[in-house]
């Protein structure tokens, strides 16, 4: 059999016991291309939702919307397929786990090459046989353990609601139907600034007078992400455990926070008996801007970033954008990568919890990459309305040396200020 | 007077569908063909039409047949033309028989469906080998093994497990003389790798190329279905030469998308050749004084809105002849050469009337 092709440049190659660093390597790899070993490609598409790997023919568009590779990668889906069809094992590249699963690729794919199916797919593979990078099964252990990816005691699950000072009925207690059931999702409930927005929303809600209620304690991260990242099990274990709870409560509405519970419970918890109206948080509020009474000005040039799950995924662009619009002084700018094309944080598909590998493996972090475009467009605030963005962005804010001239916002929050009820760092 | 007579050159599928037209509009027709049957290069030589994948002989035997009993098609197989005098409406051509007999025969009009020629892999300066190594085959020796329904390598009469197209062969090169794309080797490369796909299923096969050029339809029904459901490999990048290793192949070029070069053992290596003006076509074209285009072929007037006048007054051409072309656009032209001849032979009529 001719000689296994392998990845040629590596950051440091041994000879007689001498490193050797850099594109000197390739003298002591085989430079040309001495087989395609199939069996990896064959492997790959007979998994499946991955067959469509094999089905790229090499045009290049997913390229330049990857951002991965706009963040130095050196990836896109043209280029995995390729490496996979030269008998590189995706099951232990690195290029497995640093598709985010944006699903910009998608939309520009004139093959439909499907990476949303293709990579928990290939993961889930990747995760049986151990093949996982440490961080990622951390989470998935802490999910598994916790309810929630980061490790935190399930019961303090509704501990922010005493910051709130204002009623959040909690189901279990209330013991009465509610007209919508508030989903609140793991960092919304226990990261410092999800709970600021909690918070805001909280209030908000109350200012309008709606009659709802969360689980509390009882609810259970709604495990998208990790579906994602290639741990269905997990995911059903949650959907199931989630679905049982809410199945115990009446309500007309579910409201989410999280534009990857969104997700799970448009297309994936209806597969576990759990179908309810549901609506993200902005759609929520978006049909009752009439009813809110913003009292103070918020005189700033905002950019939104739409979030790949509410955006790309569900096709959600326009609420976010009216209850911006309708915040007095406000001034929307759109960024160049918007809407259908917006850029991603880097957290979804798994991203959040493998901050370090991906790191270590492209020049910047995407969140750095869109913090830049934020800063180049001339915003003043970079406003957000997915959970895992706030922290991604204030983290890529400091370390691309821009403290003190962006801010980073959940729209809940400047709402909340609009409204007087909360005062946000603007 | 005018000779209420169409000749047709060649009965491939362009001349076939010419002379049933032309018939069927009236007119009578004397078919002249050089080989012992009617049909053309597809029916001699391929296996199955692309893209449908259909049995030559199945495919074509009603257009053949329906010449073959045309009441008003006079067909004269193995028959050469050696002759022409004369001009519009008023032809006298000399034919020639396969035992010398010769016979002039009076047309008014003519339409040239003379075809083209596969491209010779050994003649000019590609290195493949083609004459030294037994396993380097063309299309054409792959569709002759079709025939017989098998795909084997000649060396060993057993099936091959590692098999390579390699495309544009004597097409798209200046060196040769050869600027044009023989337009269906690429769709024919599709159709012949998922053929060896269902011979041989685990055979690995590779496609390499400088770009897939799949008109039309044949995009989805050859390309997307070899890839996607018989899991041919399309590599970009030519192979620039074969060498022999062992009892295997080794092919040397580069794999363009990956930015190497490729060295990669084959047991079955299939050159994708173009076409080029047949004898007949270059034979027809001085008989008929018909001016070749640049590249060749017969040249028409007034493309691309009039596909079959040629600058011969009374003379048209149909298919190949005039340049790459899939059996469809044979077999189109044929029927515009035919309404082109019968209305050319009317008007003449008419004016001297």
């Amino acid at each position: 059999m001719a000689q296994k092709a392998t990845p040629i440049e590596l950051e440091v190659a041994v000879v007689n016991g001498v490193e050797l660093n850099g594109h000197w390597n390739r003298i002591f790899e085989p430079r040309a291309i001495s087989e395609y070993d199939l069996s990896v490609l064959e492997e790959v598409t007979a998994i499946p939702g991955a067959q469509s790997l094999g089905f790229c023919y090499q045009c290049g568009k997913c390229t330049s919307v990857c951002p991965v590779e706009e963040a130095g990668g050196d990836y896109s889906p043209r280029k995995v397929f390729r490496r996979t069809q030269m008998g590189i094992s995706l099951f232990e590249s690195a290029d497995l786990w640093l598709c985010t699963t944006c699903s910009d690729c998608l939309r520009v794919c004139p093959k439909e090459v499907n990476m949303i199916d293709i990579m928990p797919a290939v993961r889930e593979k990747a995760v049986m046989d151990g093949n996982a990078p440490q961080e990622l099964l951390t989470a998935f252990e802490n999910t598994a353990r916790y309810g929630n990816p980061l490790g935190e005691p399930a019961r303090k699950r509704a501990g922010w609601v005493k910051r709130a000072q204002v009623p959040v009925p909690i189901m279990s207690a209330h013991k009465a139907p509610v007209d919508v059931l508030w989903f609140v999702e793991c960092y919304p409930a226990y990261h410092p600034r999800g709970q600021d927005a909690s918070i805001a929303l909280a209030r908000i809600l109350n200012a309008l007078g709606i009659d709802f209620g969360i689980l509390g304690i009882e609810e259970k991260c709604s495990g998208d992400s990790q579906r994602m990242a290639g741990e269905s099990g997990l995911f059903e274990m949650l959907a199931e455990d989630n679905v049982k709870t809410l199945s115990k409560y009446t309500f007309q509405t579910l409201m989410v926070t999280d534009p990857h519970a969104f997700n799970a419970f448009r297309h994936e918890y209806p597969k576990y008996g759990g179908d309810w109206p549901t609506y993200h948080y902005t759609q929520f509020l978006a049909a009752r801007i009439e009813a809110m009474t913003m009292t103070r000005e918020i005189v700033r040039r905002v950019t939104f970033h739409d979030p790949c799950y509410l955006g790309r995924h569900n096709g959600e662009y326009e609420a976010p954008r009216a209850l911006l619009q309708a915040i007095p002084g406000l001034e929307l700018i759109e960024m160049g990568r918007c809407r259908e094309n917006a850029y991603c944080c880097g957290g979804g598909g798994g991203g959040m919890w493998m901050d370090s590998f991906t790191s270590e493996r492209l020049t910047m972090r995407l969140s750095e990459r869109r913090v830049k475009e934020a800063v180049e467009y001339g915003a003043e605030i970079l406003a957000v309305t997915c959970p895992y963005e706030v922290s991604r962005f204030e983290d890529a804010v400091k370390s691309t040396g821009n403290a003190g001239r962006l801010k980073v916002c959940d729209i809940a929050e400047l709402l909340g200020h609009a409204m007087g009820l909360v005062t946000a760092d603007i | 007077m005018t000779h209420d007579r169409i000749l047709v050159v060649g009965a491939g599928p362009a001349g076939l569908e010419a002379a049933r037209g032309a018939a069927d509009l009236g007119k009578d027709v004397l078919l002249v063909e050089a080989t012992d049957q009617l049909g053309g290069t597809p029916y001699a030589h391929y296996a199955t039409l692309t893209p449908y994948l259909k049995d030559t002989h199945e495919a074509m035997g009603p257009m053949v047949e329906g010449v073959q009993t045309h009441p008003r098609i006079d067909v004269r197989l193995k028959t050469r033309l050696v002759a022409s005098q004369g001009e519009a409406g008023q032809f006298v051509v000399t034919l020639q028989d396969d035992r010398g007999n010769q016979a002039q025969e009076a047309v008014g009009a003519v339409v040239i469906a003379t075809g083209f020629r596969h491209f010779d892999p050994g003649r000019e300066t590609q290195l493949y080998g083609y004459y030294e190594f037994d396993d380097v085959i063309t299309l054409v020796d792959a569709e002759h093994m079709m025939q017989q329904g098998k795909i084997v390598r000649p060396s060993t009469g057993l099936p091959p497990e590692r098999v390579a197209f390699i495309q544009c062969v004597g097409s798209r090169d200046r060196q040769i003389g050869n600027q044009w794309c023989s337009k269906v080797c690429c769709g024919i490369a599709s159709k012949q790798s998922i053929e060896i796909k269902r011979m041989v299923p685990e055979a690995k096969v590779f496609i390499f190329y400088i770009d897939m050029r799949m008109y039309g339809f044949w995009e989805d029904q050859l390309y997307w279905k070899a890839q996607e459901e018989y899991k041919v490999n399309y590599v970009r990048g030519i192979v620039t030469e074969i060498l022999k290793k062992g009892d295997k192949l080794l092919m040397k070029g580069e794999d363009t998308t990956m930015g190497r070069p490729v060295e990669l053992l084959m047991d079955l290596i299939i050159l994708s050749v173009g076409m080029e003006p047949s004898q007949g076509t270059l034979d027809m074209a001085q008989q008929f004084h018909v001016p070749r285009e640049s590249h060749g072929f017969m040249a028409t007037v007034g493309e691309p809105l009039d596909t079959v006048t040629t600058p011969v007054a009374g003379v048209f051409v149909a298919g190949a002849a005039a340049g790459p072309k899939d059996i469809e656009d044979s077999v189109s032209m044929g029927g515009a050469a035919a309404v082109k001849a019968v209305t050319f032979l009317n008007r003449l009529s008419q004016q001297l009337a």
